[in-house]
């Protein structure tokens, strides 16, 4: 049998198709083209491993099922997974079913597509073809259906806030809206006329054909099939460009990332990949506090990432973000929000001051011998009840240190570095790595966060293992070095974000509080804890702002019954103090309080 | 007889309770400590004249005493209205007026930890030299003689990161006297003023501060301190910024002196819940105005005199209490 696979309205649809095709292939030769040497080099050779094959398992999860949207809520997954998923289903059953019908032979795109135009001569009909293509039909439909409702109600969905979307986002949003129920339009009416169908597009037509006149289907049909395949175009030509790009692009995301590319410092190629991986879903939005405290509605992860996509990025938002990483814990893509915004403010703000450092060659006022040196960082010397603990622990453990900064040092560099002055806070880090080494240390220990994620992430220091505070207390602890005593004390602690969600130190804190008295955990704790709003990566926001988020954060202490509010950071300690009337200590503090 | 009650006993509470008394009404204080005179009674001599603080606070004192007004001790008020008080025990006293004269509380400088007060000897209050002065056991805490002293003013007063951003007024010209006295008691040391600016805005302080400079060759520096930390020889290092010249500045001192300022109190914004007062942002109460109905507050029948609005100094305070009596009278008859 042979069949004719074309009609004049299929080309709105083929100009779409072609457009979108030769875009998709520029744009992503391109990226690939212009990776850093290093990346490619990971590519090549992560491609034939069993990375690959880790890939296609994750593409299938995360692209199709949407499994990590389940988890923000069920409802709002189902509707993702019924867009990604149905559509995926329809498309390949469609493709079995013109081979069943038709053996295989070549048949192109629109034919497919439009299959049950061209099939409406068939003698045969395949029912469970029939059911099958109207039940994944029927399942993207239910989830354009949500996708409205959630364009009414973002609530029932788990949100409180959706995204505000771009014209361009509005135009392709449209098309998408439309192509499924054209496509049961067209579907129907088609099966009005000429039969055939499943329990949805068939029970339709026959009802069609039994209540509207003939005249006026067959007035209707061609035109159906047109709103179909322009929808189809316009949708099609409109993705490239617009958030509907993510649909593709998560996938090579996906393998690149199972091969070790990131984001790095500076801006690279790869950052392409996960800029234009965002679908702008805007589940980033509800956990900022920039917008939950101080209802600052511009600056988040999506409109950041889409503020850089289309090059229209300032400087006013890239530096309006806490980094507390709340965003980044749910970003259903997995999308590197602080990296990618951090090496934005590299590319915005790195203006090397070559004449602000010489003094560096100069400084070295530490005192005392030992394999353990402390560095106090700049927060813990304005906070010098922290220090006196640690002295105090230190000398009770009976260790000997070398103090880095006690009499005053070089800052660790996180703070030039989050504020996009990448190079002079390498001069910092190299200073340090110097200093670390010409004294022989083997452990470091810190009490800022701050400097210990520098530390580890940076500084690469090869031979001396680097440790918080709190690891270093727990570990004195365990090993019986450090003996302490409970009296019923009753304590919540607070994670700082560059502690816990930066560094992954939920649990060492935790034992050393249960060691000394009661923990009474707060409502929002450890990965979903809050920031205390007085991150250094804000230079936007005021005083008077910051102080609005420690006293929303802080509220949740006083509901616990805690006595003491501890937390293990210096600045997280200065900033919750202004936000509670709670005793708010360091962590050494009541290790060094309850000393046996 | 009408009755009024006056809410706290310090100088505003005795010399507004004086007045009102003097004129026949009846006047019940309310006094959280077990004694009469407030803040004062800390203090050892008054700037700018060096004026014994007992004189004031004991001279009212007695006054009170030999008058009828009714003096409850260790009691505190809870909650008000215009013909009610509340106190900590339960009790509610009627009354036919209140004046709420309950002060301020010192700015707690551990919470600039920065400085060190509560961790590191030799670091204290502007409160804790006059008790010093007061018991005449000025020192170092090994009871050495201190060869510099450095004064750091506004402590907890126009600083925004403490949450504190009204000046406390009277810290600059405390600073100025104190700084004298040490001078006086230690000729042979350094002493250094640390300050944003100077604030002399009454009466003789100008001319204090003159005299502080020309003939007690004391040091004001422009600048804030930014952290205070021991020497191994038991000094405080003390870092700050002099910025006039611009140039950053470490010092090591012997004492530091923290001239704490005046902030609002913590039960102001109950007691103002309790009776439907307005507060002021920096959480003293808030008068009806600043200027004809200063000691009235947003209610008929509830006033106010002294800190309690805001800080100031004590010849102001007097002459409010002065003038909230007078209008309890207007407002009573």
């Amino acid at each position: 049998m042979t069949m004719n696979f074309f009609a004049p309205f299929c080309i709105p649809f083929m100009v779409g198709a072609v457009v979108m095709a030769v875009a998709l292939v520029v744009k992503y030769a391109r990226w690939i083209y212009e990776l850093p040497r290093a990346d490619k080099k990971l590519m090549l050779h992560g491609i034939f491993t069993r990375r690959s094959l880790e890939a296609i398992w994750e593409v299938f999860r995360e692209s199709l099922l949407h499994r990590r949207i389940f988890k923000v809520n069920p409802l709002l997954g189902y509707m993702h997974m019924s867009l990604a998923f149905g559509w995926f289903l329809l498309i390949l059953t469609g493709w079995i079913e013109v081979v069943a019908y038709l053996g295989f032979t070549y048949v192109p795109l629109q034919g497919h597509v439009f299959f049950k135009y061209f099939a409406t001569g068939l003698e045969e009909h395949k029912p469970v073809f029939n059911f099958l293509m109207d039940f994944f039909l029927l399942m993207v439909l239910s989830g354009v259906f949500l996708a409205w409702c959630k364009r009414l109600y973002s609530k029932a969905m788990g949100m409180r806030r959706t995204t505000r979307h771009v014209l361009g986002d509005r135009i392709a949003l449209s098309a998408l809206w439309f192509v499924f129920p054209l496509r049961l339009a067209a579907e129907s009416l088609t099966c009005a006329i000429y039969g055939g169908g499943g329990f949805l597009t068939g029970s339709i037509g026959s009802w069609l054909s039994a209540h509207v006149g003939g005249a006026v289907l067959e007035a209707l049909y061609e035109p159906s099939w047109w709103l179909y395949s322009i929808s189809l175009g316009v949708f099609f030509v409109a993705l490239p460009f617009s958030r509907y790009m993510h649909i593709f692009t998560e996938i090579p995301l996906i393998f690149l990332r199972r091969y070790g590319l990131h984001p790095r410092e500076k801006e690279s190629s790869f950052d392409n990949f996960e800029i234009q991986a965002c679908s702008r879903c805007g589940i980033c939005i509800d956990p900022c506090q920039l917008q939950s405290v101080l209802g600052i509605n511009d600056v988040q992860s999506v409109y950041f990432l889409r503020d850089r996509r289309y090059k229209m990025l300032t400087l006013s938002v890239a530096n309006d973000c806490l980094m507390c990483g709340r965003c980044e814990t749910k970003c259903p893509v997995g999308i590197n929000l602080n990296s990618l915004r951090q090496n934005s403010r590299d590319t915005m703000r790195n203006i090397p001051d070559e004449s602000r450092y010489g003094y560096l060659a100069s400084v070295d006022r530490s005192e005392g011998e030992g394999r353990v040196g402390y560095f106090a960082g700049c927060m813990t010397l304005l906070t010098p009840r922290t220090l006196s603990a640690m002295e105090r622990i230190f000398e009770a453990a009976g260790e000997d240190v070398w103090w880095a900064d006690r009499n005053g040092g070089v800052c660790c560099g996180r703070p030039l570095k989050l504020s996009g002055e990448t190079d002079s806070a390498k001069k910092m880090m190299r200073y340090n790595k110097e200093l670390f080494y010409k004294h022989n240390i083997t452990t470091l220990v810190t009490s800022c966060p701050i400097c210990l994620r520098v530390f580890k992430e940076e500084y690469a220091l090869r031979g001396i293992e680097v440790l918080h505070h709190s690891e270093y207390i727990l570990r004195l602890m365990r090993q019986g070095r450090l003996k302490v005593k409970a009296d019923g004390g009753k304590f919540t602690y607070h994670d700082p974000c560059e502690l816990g969600r930066g560094s992954g130190i939920y649990d060492e804190p935790r034992a050393v509080i249960e060691a000394v008295g009661e923990l009474l955990e707060a409502e929002h704790s450890r990965e979903n804890s809050f920031c205390c709003g007085a991150s250094l990566a804000n230079t936007v926001i005021n005083d008077a702002q910051q102080l609005k988020i420690a006293r929303s954060m802080a509220a949740e202490f006083a509901q616990t019954g805690a006595d003491t509010v501890v937390t293990s950071c210096p600045l997280c300690k200065k900033t919750v103090t202004r936000g509670t009337t709670m005793p708010v200590k360091d962590l050494s503090e009541v290790v060094a309080e309850h000393l046996a | 007889m009408e009755r009024v009650i006056v809410i706290g006993g310090g100088i505003a509470g005795m010399k507004t309770a004086l007045d009102l008394n003097r004129r026949g009404i009846g006047v019940t204080i309310i006094e959280k400590e077990n004694r009469l005179g407030g803040k004062v009674l800390g203090w050892h001599r008054l700037f700018p004249t060096f004026t014994p603080a007992n004189e004031v606070v004991d001279t009212l004192k007695a006054e009170v005493a030999s008058s009828e007004i009714d003096v409850r001790l260790g009691t505190c008020a809870t909650a008000l209205t215009e013909h009610s008080v509340t106190l900590s025990d339960g009790t509610v006293l009627d009354c036919d007026a209140v004046v709420l004269c309950s002060g301020f509380t010192l700015f707690d400088a551990r919470i600039k930890e920065e400085y060190g007060y509560g961790i590191y000897d030799n670091v204290i209050t502007s409160a804790d030299l006059e008790e010093m002065f007061n018991q005449g056991r000025v020192g170092l805490k090994n009871g050495g003689r201190p060869r510099r002293i450095a004064f750091l003013h506004c402590v907890g007063s126009r600083d925004e990161k403490v949450c504190q951003r009204h000046c406390s007024k009277v810290c600059c010209v405390t600073g100025v006297k104190q700084a004298i006295e040490m001078k006086k008691l230690f000729p042979e040391a350094d002493v250094f003023n640390f300050y944003m600016d100077i604030r002399m805005f009454g009466p003789g302080y100008e001319e204090l501060y003159r005299e502080a400079q020309q003939s007690y060759n004391i040091h004001f520096i422009r600048g804030r301190i930014s952290e205070a930390s021991p020497t191994i020889e038991g000094r405080l290092q003390i870092k700050a910024e002099d910025t006039l010249t611009g140039r950053p500045l470490k010092i090591s001192v012997d004492m530091l002196v923290l001239l704490i300022g005046m902030r609002s109190n913590d039960d102001n914004a109950s007691l103002a819940e309790s009776a439907g007062l307005q507060l002021a942002q920096s959480g003293f109460m808030a008068p009806r105005d600043l200027f004809l109905s200063n000691v009235r507050s947003n209610r008929d029948g509830i006033f106010y005199a002294g800190t309690v609005t805001a800080p100031k100094s004590i010849g102001e305070v007097l002459n409010e209490g002065a003038a909230v009596a007078d209008a309890v009278t207007e407002y009573l008859s």
